[in-house]
């Protein structure tokens, strides 16, 4: 890797990275797990671009006075050495575990489509060797990545184009259907899916414009989530109510719909083509548990803590444990991802409180 | 100088002992003996004469006047201008030793090219003397700001190269880079400039070749006033340009002289009928060994009907005819040219009839391959189908392992490798990333000849 501090990632770059990560196998599932609001479910991406948008304020607010420095060293700053030490661990042990998390989803996802006859070890494999690669390019790499994957697969929307014809719109009536109890947990199990934005801490330092850097991720936030509210309409004009809470990959099913004639399912090019979209995510991830690593070794060997990044990855995604016990792990993980999302908050107090400290 | 005239002339025997080549001749003339030592094999006899056997005999004048002066002392350098075909006279009386430029071996005529032939435009191609293909570009570009600079490459060989450009153009630090990197390479000999070529690139493990290379001159052309840098070799007929793009190795230059929609037309063509060639045959493998389903009923049955007798998985079916077809074009290649012509027959009718008859192949298989072959030859740059042809086996390797997943992972590689590539310095997809406006006016699709003047962001040209 050879991210010396300079500034790298252009315009485009941040648009896209915030964008990239935030579409990962999250908007498969997000009609199933929007399915408490039922048919009034579509406005809800709306909604939570606003919450992404107020906490990204807060995160770029409070990088913005550390021009220099990654989340890592903030926390050491703020909070001391040996407590921003040990929360740099807990960030990093849940960057890889969501990242295999994702991984283990997507992979048995494959596995039940598309490869029914294997095993996932050697594909797993494959795809962690495909990820030590991108990564070692460093972030410039991963992000003009997500560049070209955004234009590779918005080719994949227009194979919902079945799913509206069949479609009937007049699903979207009532509108607020539903109960607080529902509301909330509709937001609880769907705000996983746009999950991604806040790795924005992590790579502001290379960010060469952080003036304009809130503008741009904001532009990024917003096409992503102009995808999952596309995404949520059509499956609510396709679905009906009971479909929505039990088809699991609603998005998938959407494809199914496709006819054409000289291919007769479009989900497995659909699916296969995700993983285009699973890299760039998991890309981002991988990379900032690295950089964090980084922060714990003194010596900056370059490449060795990829690879045992990627083995710890290896060794979660096959574990010998039951399938329930993953999964509450992976749930965990996603739950510790919210607490993450709202730490710049607590970050922003303690600064404001140590400056008044200061000049008191 | 206090040596004796024989020392000095026995000092240069004793270098230049075994090499029969080198004649000695001594000629009195009015200003006392002279020795001429000179290399018969590179000068023609004429050349001789009217240089210097007839002003030695008549016009010593014009000899001072023209020749070099040279060292005694310095005895590897005079043996280099000796080796490099000048003559050299020693006159005894006054211990001076001058050199005359006589090279003049014998060189090819300017014939049209094989390699890259268009059908409009003109047909002239490079040759292997430097000094013609110098002058091919210079009658083409006649401007004093077209600079050529002249080096030696090759430690044992002394192989003259010359690094050409615009130099109101072309960015200096572009041109330092690659003065830098010419001057660290150490290699005893260049066949070619493509070895150099090889020596000099920014990531020497990729299959991609990152500089252009051509034997056309017009091309050379218009790319100097693209603001590139362009090497010539002596004895080499092709030249490297740099820097370059991922885009441009799809480009011949007889689309600038078609109108721009025949051109666009034929881009697309090639650009397309890349991927489809690295996509055809993994894709039959995947849909036939992990995704049947994939295929509407009436091609799956067909499909079935052509392979019933075939004893073989779909990816040893494909390995074993796309290794057929490679053998046909290395041998069809290599044999001469008498020979070469069973090759078609047996290669062609033979092999791919016989072999589906006998059930060893399907016949729909056969039509894939051959299509994609014929597809693979499209880019105009020899070294980019060879590229295809070979990243077309990771993907065919990929696709067998893992279906259509595997075909993806493939091709998320090739996208990370494409984008990570650098061409001296330059990003190598660009324009499409980063992006250049200007010059996404003539990647692809080529706009009107109007619009489009010149490609200044992929060379970083000097602001005006």
């Amino acid at each position: 890797m050879n991210t010396t501090k300079g500034k790298v990632l252009n315009r485009y770059h941040v648009i896209f990275l915030a964008q990239s990560i935030m579409i990962g196998t999250g908007i498969l599932s997000l009609p199933q797990k929007l399915s408490p609001m039922g048919y009034t479910q579509s406005f809800m991406p709306l909604l939570f671009g606003v919450i992404a948008s107020l906490t990204l304020f807060a995160m770029v607010w409070l990088c913005s006075k550390f021009p220099n420095d990654d989340l890592f060293r903030m926390n050491e700053i703020l909070l001391g050495k040996w407590l921003g030490k040990f929360i740099n661990l807990l960030v990093i042990i849940q960057f890889i575990v969501f990242s295999a998390g994702i991984i283990s989803n997507y992979m048995h996802l494959i596995q039940s489509t598309a490869l029914q006859e294997q095993t996932i070890t050697m594909p797993v494999l494959c795809f962690l060797l495909l990820l030590i690669y991108i990564v070692s390019g460093g972030i410039k790499s991963i992000a003009r990545f997500c560049i070209m994957t955004f234009f590779i697969t918005i080719g994949l929307f227009y194979f919902t184009r079945w799913a509206i014809e069949k479609g009937d719109p007049s699903h979207f009536l009532p509108l607020f259907n539903f109960t607080p109890k529902e509301f909330y947990e509709a937001l609880k199990q769907g705000y996983f899916s746009i999950l991604g934005y806040e790795l924005i801490l992590f790579y502001f330092p290379y960010i060469i414009d952080q003036k304009k850097a809130f503008r741009h991720s904001l532009i990024g936030i917003w096409i992503s989530i102009f995808l999952c509210f596309i995404t949520t309409a059509i499956s609510v004009m396709y679905y009906s109510e009971w479909q929505l809470k039990n088809v699991e990959f609603s998005v998938l099913n959407l494809f199914k719909a496709g006819e054409f004639t000289f291919i007769e399912r479009i989900d497995i090019i659909g699916i296969t083509l995700w993983v285009f979209l699973i890299l760039s995510s998991i890309t981002a991830y991988v990379w900032c548990a690295k950089r964090g690593m980084d922060t714990f070794l003194k010596k900056k060997k370059q490449s060795y803590q990829l690879y045992i990044i990627a083995l710890i990855i290896f060794f979660i995604v096959k574990m010998p444990f039951s399938r329930e016990f993953q999964e509450k792990l992976f749930m965990a993980s996603n739950y510790v991802g919210y607490v993450l999302v709202s730490w710049p908050v607590f970050l922003i107090l303690i600064y404001v409180i140590r400056k008044k400290q200061v000049q008191v | 100088m206090n040596e004796i005239p024989e020392q000095i002339v026995a000092k240069l025997k004793q270098e230049i002992n075994e090499v029969d080549d080198v004649k000695l001749k001594m000629i009195a003339t009015e200003e006392g003996d002279v020795t001429v030592i000179y290399f018969s094999s590179l000068i023609e006899k004429m050349t001789l004469q009217t240089m210097v056997t007839i002003p030695l005999a008549n016009n010593l004048k014009q000899i001072h006047q023209m020749a070099q002066y040279l060292d005694p002392k310095d005895v590897k350098g005079v043996v280099k201008k000796l080796n490099a075909g000048q003559t050299l006279l020693f006159f005894h009386e006054t211990n001076a030793l001058l050199s005359v430029d006589t090279y003049s071996a014998p060189t090819r005529a300017i014939t049209d090219t094989e390699t890259e032939s268009t059908v409009i435009g003109p047909q002239d191609a490079f040759t292997e003397s430097l000094e013609t293909n110098i002058s091919l570009v210079r009658r083409r570009i006649q401007s004093s700001m077209l600079k050529n600079e002249n080096r030696i490459v090759g430690s044992e060989a002394n192989i003259k190269i010359s690094i050409m450009y615009m130099d109101n153009i072309v960015s200096h630090e572009n041109l330092d880079d690659l003065r830098n990197r010419i001057d660290q390479v150490d290699y005893p000999l260049f066949t070619d400039i493509s070895v150099l070529k090889q020596l000099i690139e920014d990531n020497p493990l990729s299959p991609f070749p990152q500089y252009y290379m051509t034997v056309r001159p017009d091309s050379i052309c218009r790319y100097l006033l693209d603001g590139r840098i362009v090497v010539f070799m002596d004895n080499s007929q092709l030249a490297i340009v740099c820097p370059t793009s991922f885009f441009e190795m799809f480009v011949s230059i007889e689309d600038y002289y078609n109108r721009w929609t025949t051109a666009s037309l034929l881009r697309m063509l090639r650009f397309f009928g890349f991927f489809l060639t690295i996509m055809i045959t993994p894709m039959y493998i995947s849909a036939l060994t992990f995704h049947p389903e994939i295929l509407p009923y009436e091609l799956l049955l067909n499909l079935q009907e052509s392979r019933s007798k075939v004893p073989f998985p779909p990816l040893i079916e494909v390995l074993f005819i796309e290794l057929i077809i490679e053998v046909l074009r290395e041998a069809g290649s290599r044999m001469p040219a008498k020979v070469g012509q069973t090759i078609g027959i047996v290669g062609g009718i033979v092999i791919g009839t016989a072999a589906v008859e006998a059930g060893l192949l399907s016949n729909i298989l056969i039509v894939l391959v051959a299509t994609s072959a014929l597809l693979s030859f499209l880019p105009p740059i020899f070294l980019m189908s060879n590229t295809s042809r070979f990243i077309r086996y990771i993907f065919i390797l990929s696709a067998g392992l893992f279906g259509l997943f595997g075909q993806m992972l493939a091709f998320a590689w090739l996208i990370h490798h494409l984008l990570s590539l650098k061409s001296l310095g330059t990003h190598y997809m660009t324009p499409a990333i980063p992006r250049k406006p200007n010059d996404l006016l003539d990647s692809v699709i080529r706009f009107p000849t109007k619009y489009i003047r010149s490609k200044t962001g992929i060379s970083k040209v000097q602001k005006k």
